[in-house]
């Protein structure tokens, strides 16, 4: 029996048993999963923002996309994963409120989350197989170990497997 | 000043703010609806912005919000939030005509303008009070309407927060319509950009 994990606002996990990792409520936010297939051993991250280096004290790792995807590798490795086996996939990132002829500015941070999660994982080298990001909905994702498929629910449309 | 750091006197007045706000909209929402409306207490919390998500109820709850961006003197966030049922019965209320045989897609366009109509008031009538506080000018942009998950809002919130620091000051409060079948309550959240809160209290001495 898998056992599910809820992933909380700026949390990261990495795990090696069958479980279910799970984020309810995406909005800007990115929830990104960096998983080996073969050694079998995924994470979960829930990135809120795109850069650590706009904040001061960085107390948990996970809310910002360059400091949540280098820890994240550093977890998987500690679990056995190899970085040539790694795959990425993300979700979320949307910008639910759109003002009419405004620059949104914080609004718009989801972009940014998408943008900055992706230079990250270039950096690094892992591929991003797929991905459900930007509009207006917000998503909440469950991401099966060792199925690796990243279902996003989405509010009034329904589910889709990544 | 420490971001979180902020005294009882100043929890306070923030509350205080929020409470002349939520008179002023409960005012304002009375009179367009023609109905009694009540107002809760407001709170003024200080909650670590990880414990969002969850704070109001479940994160999955379906949910309408409104908000409205204030820039000046007061940059903020004003946001309306409203259990998705209620915010069709407001809708309703405010619509006060049957529109069920129109195309579904005019209706929802209705029933979305109608409560972008309704957090405008509110939201107005609560950025009103902050500036006869204050004197401060804060010119206000349209309302823009969401429908999802309580979550994805509170993630924003967070987000918004989240630039500067890991706790959220939250002004928080309800209001009520009387004398219908269903009843309506909503929440207003008041989301100061980084930095605005401190020139806000500053302005009100504490």
């Amino acid at each position: 029996m898998a056992q599910t994990i809820h992933v909380g606002m700026a949390d990261l996990v990495a795990v090696k048993v069958p479980s279910l990792l799970v984020t309810l409520g995406l909005g800007s936010c990115i929830g990104v999963v960096i998983y080996d297939p073969r050694n079998k051993v995924a994470g979960m991250a829930h990135i809120m923002l795109p850069d650590s280096r706009d904040a001061g004290a960085v107390l948990k790792p996970g809310k910002f996309a360059d400091t949540a995807v280098p820890r994240l590798l550093q977890e998987l490795s500690a679990l056995g994963a190899l970085p040539s086996n790694l795959q990425a996939k993300i979700a979320g990132g949307a910008q639910m409120f759109n003002i009419p002829g405004k620059d949104s500015g914080l609004l718009a941070v989801g972009a940014r989350n998408i943008e900055a999660t992706k230079r990250w994982l270039a950096h690094f080298n892992v591929p991003l197989v797929a991905e459900d990001t930007g509009g207006n909905k917000g998503r909440s994702i469950e991401f099966n170990v060792p199925l690796w498929n990243l279902s996003v629910k989405v509010l009034g449309v329904g589910v889709k497997e990544l | 000043m420490e971001w979180g750091d902020f005294s009882n006197l100043q929890l306070d007045a923030v509350r205080e703010v929020g409470n002349i706000g939520t008179g002023n909209a409960a005012t304002a929402l009375s009179q367009l609806l023609g109905r009694a409306v009540d107002m809760g207490v407001p709170e003024a919390d200080l909650i670590p912005i990880y414990e969002l998500a969850g704070r109001y109820g479940s994160p999955e709850t379906p949910v309408c919000a409104v908000l409205i961006r204030a820039e000046g003197d007061f940059p903020c966030n004003l946001i309306f939030v409203i259990d998705e049922g209620a915010g069709q019965e407001l809708a309703n209320l405010l619509i006060a005509m049957d529109i069920s045989t129109l195309d579904p897609e005019l209706q929802i366009q209705m029933r979305d303008s109608a409560l972008g109509e309704v957090g405008n008031i509110i939201l107005g009538a609560f950025l009103n009070a902050i500036s006869m506080l204050t004197g401060y000018v804060m010119p206000a942009s349209v309302p823009a309407v969401a429908h999802d998950m309580l979550g994805s809002v509170m993630d924003i919130v967070a987000s918004i927060f989240g630039v500067i620091g890991d706790t959220a000051l939250l002004v928080k409060t309800s209001l009520q319509v009387k004398d219908v079948e269903c009843e309506v309550n909503g929440n207003v959240i008041m989301v100061p950009d980084p930095g605005s809160l401190e020139t806000l209290l500053q302005k009100l001495g504490v």
